[in-house]
């Protein structure tokens, strides 16, 4: 019977993954194309509940240069096939969780743009002292935040944590997770969009199912 | 393979596989670790804070002073940047508020500007002596006023739709499918061609030859010799007269044009297309005014301060026509002051809300109006006789005048003066009279040259040895009377009363009466005449240059000159043949050519207009003229959108989409733009350009003001780090151009700038240019030099002057000390962060130029105060106190007059009209002011005035620019179309009746070729008969509509982006909602009716080339789904 396995290896680890994910949705086709490549998206297929797609992970064959279109339709250029970068700009159907006190918000109706959820996140940001250094000049809100979960997973994975950092810590995370529980709509609108590739639909259904496994982890841990 | 377990089922063996499986990714990744996180401060609440509540002290250096570009009216503006307290990585910096520059009069009415060399720190914190207090005198000068509009400005620069990075389509044009390329890539690209999408490059494409070796050569060698040499550097050998290759390389641009269009367009490549948006503009308003004056005279403005009766006329300057923040205060404290205004428009727009009378006109019947005003004061002697009897400046100055009218020249009558060119020369040499005009003079009945008669006779009908003549007051009079003031009021759809009560008003205040025009009797195709008719009822009174009367101070100080000579490019390149637009010269020029198939002695009709009196800017044309290679395609266009978003601004611009995907007709399409937009939708490559906030810019000064003054835009932000200014992409455009084709670009590069001791400056970065355009500026000066008769009649010289202090010479600007220059390092700092390189701005002037640039540029340009010794005179009077009106002379007033002046000669007769030619059916045009139908190109009636026939359908549908709008360019900000959220259709109670449709009904738009829904607007604000709405809405660029391509469905913009929830004074107690989307209302110049020639746009002026966009005529009714 091995040795349980240290929490600062697993934390190095999901900050690992979720780093990457924050280069991918910053716009680094290189890194995506060498993720793919190297096989591993599919193994995760065994650890995560939840499904997403390997085959559109897995390929080998894929072509840097419509990555790229496909990306820049997606994220930066205006247009059919673009997904706002704005937190909640692409909320159609209201998760359960999103709440906000703005009167322009009815419970049941879509979400809206530089809202509370944008707001707390910036707030979050602004309170822990975090700034996204990827985005050239802008960052864009996806990797974003995939930068700062990578960024709380690396704290965490320190060995001399004290525990009221430990504390924060996984405040923080609980307070993200049910932020980013857009990833919900915001895979499916992307999955709407990215009908000629496909690889980006893929990866939000994998960050989706990462999102899923790691948030059930940590509430495992703190019960 | 998926699976319901939970982590929690076998936690350890999850994690331990998640750890082995991101093994794989570790190389990959930055793992997070280099940032520290603080948790300190974690979960601390903000303080609360109301709207209102909030106090925010700034230093100097978070001040830059530029212009605004939400509207043409460039009102001088302050940016307040962020000081640094918030948190922000993303841009250069942020914009915490535009205001309006206190150092301007055009932002600071009723009151006066902030003295130019007072200290900068104290204007710019709103801490100067004088500038009153916000609570106390409702006024300060710590911002000066600015509208709505300029306001949101922040949301232009600040929004996310901007286009980020160079991009170059992917599919088929228009097909809205991109890659972002780098902008090696994309220069490469354009020079050097490309195959993915079938285009040359301006390698292939360019060529330039200078017209007199072309001609000589044509005259020299044999047709076979010349093919072969001309080939590929002529459009078309066969033509030479089109002139070289590379004015198939177009520009289309509305502003910079002394750095683009002279320099980059014309002076190195030497093209002669180089277009701005005057075509569809108040292009015919221009030219009716230009060839009623002898000097520059473009539009009609009034000296508002001193008017007694203004009569504005087609024009909203509460709104528009450089009026909001400038001419609006002017003119509601004018009417308190006892002025009265009344308005000529088919709609009671914001002005005419304010009008003593409204005159309700029927569109397009202006010219009919002011006939009939003409034929009452012919009739009732109402007219300044001795005005129009000086003949030339000799007795005009003799009079008082410093203008005068060419109403007492002789016209010869034979041949037909209205078809024959030059008729009043004509007069003078057949009466073999010195010089190029003739009188009768009064005293003595002799014919004279103009210029020796103390006064002419005004009405001559006479043969004078054996040649027939007549006064040009005479054939004037005779137009006018042409039809009886009864026609005219049926032909202009008012009352004979009415026009009989404001001509009478008109000619009731001497001098201190003036008309106000410009678009509304213009933008239709006897859009001339109406102009020039209207532009002559104030011949009739001679109010030219008259405190109170009409004024055209082209007051500026100038920035080519001086210094610099920016003007000149050495060696460039002199521009040649026909434009694109077939404008400045007639159809019959090219008979015999492929332009005229059938070859038959008459040339007419032409295929398309031709515009033989006009300049170049007919920008309607320009597409699907290259589409009907009439007279030629083009190879590339590049487009400055900015300004110049032709889908949207033209009427029938729906078509101009089509001939924009037309690959034979335009191989090679680049705009440079913001956002994309539907111009740009259908570019071939689409290049990020930093919006007005960002970049440079002179715009022109414009003559309705009484003081001098020259703006300048320089960058305050840099939103977004890829974009490039088009000046610089240009420059590297051309060098390299110059390297492929090893042909120089004069303009740009080494030695393209030469000073004023002919040593020669580099033009590599646009700072290069404009910060020389600012030197200029600086060292200009002005001299007050009023006759001394004048000073000795003063009752009040200014402080500190006496007889012997004139001439009196002010400028060049004061050296920026050492505070000031580090407070606009600070703040361009602050701004602009790594976009701004202080050594390389300063290294662009001589040193000696410096601290006066930095003065210039720290004040966004030049404004001339009001009176000289101002300094002194405000310490003591401050804000509140009219400075030009108090002290003679002024920079404003001398005595009675304007201190700028037209001067000159006003013209009823233009005897150069008869040069050019219908291209239809070749009828000269008319030299005199007239009354006609709006026609389509063939003759068609459109909107009939003088004819009796009907128009297609009984609503005539006019348009307007919204209030909370500037231009199509500004729809995107939410804050904007929170104000008004889309655009209904005003319908005057009557027409609304007669079709069951009320207030606020949802309603069917037919106009014949296309029909839209809209929005019924039920109001008495709007002449029966005609309906009308807001131009600039129902855009379909910028992600405003749902786009279906292969089957795939997409949403527009969230109609949300960009809204905030706010709080007014009384927290959580208003209601308030979000505007509507960015595609709302409908856009009214898809409406407009085609030309029944042409088929593809519509149509234009054949005079004064302006488009006409208030002819379309609907049915409307109302919708019950």
């Amino acid at each position: 019977m091995s040795t349980s396995l240290p929490s600062e290896e697993v934390a190095r680890a999901r900050a690992d993954l979720y780093d990457l994910l924050s280069r991918i949705f910053d716009g680094d086709q290189s890194v995506l194309v060498e993720a793919m490549e190297s096989g591993a998206f599919v193994e995760f297929a065994d650890v995560f509940p939840e499904e997403f797609d390997t085959d559109a992970l897995s390929r080998q064959d894929v072509d840097p240069e419509g990555l790229s279109v496909g990306y820049d339709n997606l994220f930066h250029v205006p247009g059919p096939y673009y997904v706002p970068p704005f937190a909640s700009g692409h909320v159609t159907e209201p998760s359960e969780t999103f709440e906000s006190d703005s009167r322009y918000h009815d419970p049941g109706e879509a979400g809206e743009l530089l809202g509370d959820p944008a707001e707390s996140v910036a707030e979050l940001y602004e309170q822990t002292n975090f700034t996204p250094e990827r985005g050239e000049g802008i960052p864009d809100h996806v990797a974003a935040e995939f930068e700062f979960m990578a960024v709380l997973a690396a704290q965490e994975a320190k060995a001399d944590q004290s525990a009221a950092v430990a504390e924060n810590l996984s405040e923080l995370q609980t307070a993200m997770y049910e932020h980013l529980e857009w990833i919900d709509p915001f895979a499916d609108a992307v999955g709407e969009m990215d009908s000629a590739e496909g690889v980006y639909a893929a990866v939000c259904s994998f960050a989706q199912s990462f999102l899923a496994w790691d948030r059930k982890r940590l509430e495992a841990a703190t019960a | 393979m998926s699976t319901d377990e939970t982590p929690d089922d076998k936690p350890d063996l999850s994690r331990r596989e998640f750890v082995k499986s991101a093994g794989a990714f570790t190389a990959l990744s930055a793992g997070g670790a280099a940032h520290e996180l603080d948790f300190t401060s974690l979960w601390e609440d903000d303080p609360e804070h109301y709207v209102g509540t909030d106090y925010d002290e700034y230093e100097a250096s978070d001040v830059i002073h530029t212009t605004c570009g939400q509207c043409n009216t460039f009102c001088p503006i302050k940016v307040r940047l962020d000081d640094g307290s918030a948190e922000n990585e993303e841009y250069s910096s942020l914009v915490r508020k535009l205001a309006g520059n206190p150092y301007s009069f055009l932002n600071t009415q009723p009151f006066a500007q902030v003295p130019y060399s007072s200290d900068f720190e104290s204007v710019a914190t709103g801490d100067l002596d004088g500038t009153g207090d916000i609570d106390t005198d409702r006024w300060s000068l710590g911002g000066g006023r600015i509208c709505l509009k300029g306001q949101a400005g922040i949301q232009t620069a600040f929004d996310s739709y901007r286009v980020r990075k160079p991009m170059k389509r992917v599919g088929e044009r228009g097909s809205d499918q991109w890659k972002t390329i780098s902008w090696e890539q994309a220069i490469e690209e354009i020079v050097h061609g490309d195959d993915e999408l079938g285009h040359r490059g301006l390698k292939e494409m360019w060529d330039y030859v200078p017209e007199d070796q072309v001609m000589a050569d044509r005259e020299s060698l044999s047709d076979a010799a010349f093919q072969e040499k001309y080939e590929d550097k002529l459009v078309d050998p066969e033509i030479p007269e089109l002139g070289p290759k590379a004015n198939q390389i177009v520009d289309v641009g509305g502003f910079r044009r002394f750095l683009i269009r002279a320099r980059m367009f014309q002076g190195s490549l030497g093209t002669i297309n180089s277009h701005h948006h005057a075509g569809v503009c108040g292009f015919s308003s221009v030219l009716g005014n230009v060839r009623s004056h002898g000097n520059k005279k473009k539009r009609q403005y009034t000296d508002i301060e001193n008017t007694e009766y203004l009569l504005v006329w087609g024009t909203n300057p509460m709104v528009s026509n450089k009026g909001p923040t400038w001419l609006a205060p002017k003119i509601t404290n004018a009417i308190d002051e006892g002025m009265r205004m009344d308005v000529v428009d088919p709609r009671l727009s914001k002005t005419a809300e304010k009008a003593n009378t409204w005159v309700p006109v029927k569109p397009g019947a202006d010219g009919a109006l002011a006939m009939g005003m003409a034929r009452w004061i012919l009739e009732h002697d109402r007219y300044d006789g001795d005005y129009l009897r000086n003949p030339a400046d000799g007795a005009a100055s003799a009079d008082d005048e410093s203008t005068f009218s060419d109403a007492t020249h002789l016209v010869a009558v034979e041949p037909d003066p209205e078809a024959t060119p030059k008729a009043k020369t004509r007069a003078a040499d057949a009466l073999g009279i010195d010089g190029d005009r003739a009188v009768m003079d009064a005293s003595t009945g002799a014919v004279v040259p103009a210029e020796e008669a103390d006064a002419g006779t005004l009405e001559v009908d006479a043969e004078i040895d054996g040649t027939p003549v007549k006064s040009v007051f005479t054939l004037y009079k005779e137009r006018v009377f042409e039809h009886d003031l009864e026609e005219y009021a049926e032909m202009a759809g008012v009352e004979v009363e009415m026009i009989e009560e404001i001509a009478d008003e008109f000619t009731s205040h001497g001098k201190r009466a003036a008309i106000m025009q410009y678009r509304g009797p213009s933008m239709h195709t006897n859009g001339f005449y109406n102009t020039r008719a209207i532009a002559t009822l104030q011949h009739l009174i001679g109010n030219f240059d008259w405190k109170g009367g009409q004024i055209t101070p082209y007051a500026g100080y100038g920035t080519m000159g001086g210094r610099y000579e920016l003007g000149n490019v050495p060696d460039g390149r002199t521009p040649w043949g026909l434009p694109i637009t077939r404008a400045l010269h007639n159809a019959e020029d090219f008979e015999g050519t492929r332009l005229f198939p059938d070859d038959e002695e008459d040339p007419y009709p032409a295929e398309r207009p031709w515009f033989r009196l006009s300049p170049q800017h007919q920008v309607q044309e320009i597409y699907h003229s290259a589409q009907d290679e009439y007279p030629y395609s083009i190879n590339a266009l590049f487009l400055r959108t900015y300004s110049e978003n032709h889908v949207m601004a033209a009427a029938g611009g729906d078509q101009i989409t089509d001939a924009l995907r037309d690959e034979d007709a335009i191989e090679l399409l680049v705009t440079f733009d913001t956002v994309i937009g539907e111009m740009s939708e259908n570019a071939d490559y689409i290049l990020p350009e930093p919006t007005y906030l960002e970049r440079w810019e002179n715009f022109g000064t414009y003559p309705n003001k009484r003081l001098a003054d020259d703006k300048i835009s320089h960058p305050a932000v840099r939103v977004l780090p890829e974009t490039k200014l088009s000046e610089q992409v240009l420059i590297d455009m051309l060098k390299e151009l110059e390297s492929a084709t090893g042909e120089e670009m004069p303009g740009v590069g080494d030695d393209a700038i030469v000073d004023k001791d002919g040593e020669t400056w580099p033009l590599d970065e646009p700072e290069d240019f404009y910060l020389k355009m600012v030197a200029n500026l600086a060292f200009q000066t002005k001299t007050l030099d009023p006759d001394l008769d004048a000073i000795d009649a003063s009752k009040a010289l200014p402080p500190g002057l006496d007889r012997d202090s004139f001439p009196y010479e002010d400028g060049p600007v004061p050296d920026a000390d050492d505070g000031e220059l580090q407070a606009f390092r600070e703040a361009h700092e602050n701004g602009l962060g790594e976009f701004f390189d202080y050594e390389a701005w300063k290294g662009a002037v001589k040193p000696e130029e410096w601290r006066k640039v930095v003065t210039v540029l720290n004040r966004g340009g030049r404004f001339e105060e009001p009176i000289p010794n101002y300094e002194q005179a405000f310490e003591e009077h401050g804000f509140d106190y009219d400075y030009a009106e108090r002290f003679d002379p002024s920079n404003a007033y001398v005595g009675d007059k304007t201190r700028y002046r037209l001067d000159g000669e006003v013209t009823f007769f233009n005897e150069i009209m008869p040069v050019g030619k219908d291209a239809y059916d070749g009828t000269p045009f008319d030299p005199l002011p007239k009354v006609e139908d709006v026609t389509h190109f063939n003759g068609d009636v459109l909107t009939p005035v003088v004819s009796d026939e009907e128009p297609d359908r009984p609503l005539h549908l006019i348009n307007w620019k919204p209030r909370t709008q500037g231009m199509t360019r500004t729809q995107n900000s939410p804050w904007l179309r929170e104000t008004r959220p889309e655009n209904p259709v005003w319908m005057n109670p009557a027409d609304a009746e007669e079709r069951g449709i009320e207030n606020g009904d949802p309603i069917e738009i037919d106009a014949g070729r296309t029909s839209v829904e809209g929005m019924a607007m039920v109001t008495n604000g709007i002449r029966p008969g005609v309906v009308g709405t807001m131009w600039g809405w129902g855009r379909d660029g910028d992600g405003s509509v749902e786009r279906t391509i292969d089957d795939t469905t997409t949403d527009a913009v969230d109609e949300t982006y960009g809204h905030v929830p706010y709080e007014f004074d009384t927290p959580m107690a208003e209601e308030a909602g979000y505007a509507k989307g960015r595609g709302a209302g409908f856009a009214v110049n898809h409406l407009a009716p085609l030309d029944t020639t042409t088929q593809d746009v519509g149509p234009s002026d054949p005079v004064g080339g302006a488009q006409s966009q208030y002819d379309t005529h609907v049915e409307i009714t109302r919708r019950t789904d």
